[in-house]
């Protein structure tokens, strides 16, 4: 079955009508994610823009058609843990995953989710980036690029959009030994799907996955183009995608002829403010990731 | 103890809100130009696209018009049509 049978048979697990934005790739992720990993499933969302348009339920309804928790923010991968060992203790296999955004895994939750992952706990931990906190009107992140504009780096006479580089979670990550990890764009299904599946077959440790997820809304573009931004992420290597099977690094989506990050900040409002100086900082960054990354692949 | 239910199933107890309202624009498919591939149904963010009687049909119940379908046809063949016109 190739990955387009598969997305088009597989129950969709997630109510059909959630109040994500027109256009979310958020929204796509969870559905993809939960068509692969199937109805013995138990998932964990902290406040985010996905348990915010009613993944985890209203007035009790549930939000998804599998048993969802909504989680705080700083405990989601603690709960995993927990969910997973209680389950063990029954002697059911289950598969116990969390739906995260950027802020509450690379800010908030990220001493949970480092101890978790330094246990080795068999659980998937998924974080979408849209790289700042999306759900109460688009604050800073650790993850958020640099330059970009947001709520509280506003840009005037004297602040200029976020001053720090983005914080790079995946290689962050990598460095705990998991059994896998991997990052994801939305952009390129096939390799998402099968990512997913491989996560979902992993039985002897951590797994962490890391989805790239552009935010129509809050960086400023339209949302017929939030698949065209992810692409031209992974394009512009600001997002390459790889997998860490076992400690074995791999590039998934090989990029011959890397495209200049200026063609992605053009497609968005968020970064209409950065100078080209700006724009040569942040491409200097991502060759110098690209070159560590390569090195790891070796 | 182990119990047996996992989760409710079908629509019954589920939460949901009429997104097709949201709509100002639908996309309307052109089965002439369509080669069947089925990236729309990839990416359609709120899975409205399925496969039906081997051609890919649009579910307009909880269509929010995003217009990823559109944008994304390697052929051009949905276009975006303001709500009311024919």
């Amino acid at each position: 079955m190739n990955y387009i049978e598969l997305l088009d048979k597989q129950p969709d697990l997630v109510t059909p009508g959630t109040s994500a934005c027109q256009g979310c790739p958020a929204e796509l992720s969870l559905r993809s994610t939960l068509k692969v990993l199937g109805e013995n499933t138990i998932m964990c969302i902290p406040p985010g823009c996905m348990a915010g348009a009613g993944c985890v339920g209203w007035n009790f309804d549930s939000g998804l058609k599998v048993p969802v928790h909504i989680t705080l923010l700083d405990n989601t991968a603690a709960v995993l843990t927990g969910i997973k060992k209680s389950y063990e203790a029954d002697g059911r296999d289950v598969t116990v995953a969390s739906f995260a955004g950027d802020g509450a895994t690379s800010d908030c939750g990220f001493q949970s989710l480092s101890a978790a992952a330094e246990r080795g706990e068999n659980v998937i931990y998924i974080c979408y980036d849209n790289e700042g906190y999306m759900n109460t009107g688009f604050q800073r992140s650790g993850s958020t690029t640099k330059g970009s504009m947001t709520t509280t780096t506003p840009v005037g006479e004297v602040g200029k959009g976020k001053e720090q580089q983005k914080k790079d979670l995946p290689l962050i990550m990598a460095m705990h030994n998991p059994a896998y990890l991997a990052t994801l764009s939305p952009s390129h299904m096939s390799d998402f799907v099968k990512k997913v599946e491989k996560a979902k077959s992993i039985k002897d440790g951590f797994v962490y996955l890391h989805i790239f997820s552009p935010c129509p809304t809050g960086w400023g573009f339209d949302g017929a183009k939030s698949i065209e931004v992810a692409r031209k992420a992974v394009e512009t290597n600001l997002f390459p995608l790889y997998e860490i099977d076992h400690g074995e690094y791999k590039f998934t989506v090989q990029n011959k002829n890397p495209k200049p990050v200026s063609e992605l900040f053009g497609m968005m409002k968020k970064f209409r403010h950065v100078s080209e100086q700006g724009i040569q900082e942040v491409q200097n960054y991502v060759d110098k990731k690209y070159k560590i990354l390569q090195s790891l692949v070796g | 103890m182990a119990r047996d239910f996992i989760t409710p199933k079908g629509d019954e107890g589920i939460y949901h809100i009429d997104t097709a309202s949201w709509r100002t624009y639908k996309p309307v498919m052109n089965k002439d130009i369509c080669i069947e591939c089925g990236i729309c149904l990839t990416y359609c963010p709120v899975n409205s696209i399925h496969k039906q009687n081997d051609q890919y049909i649009i579910d307009l119940s909880f269509c929010k018009g995003c217009g990823i379908c559109a944008n994304e046809c390697p052929k051009k063949a949905i276009d975006m049509v303001l709500e009311g016109e024919k």
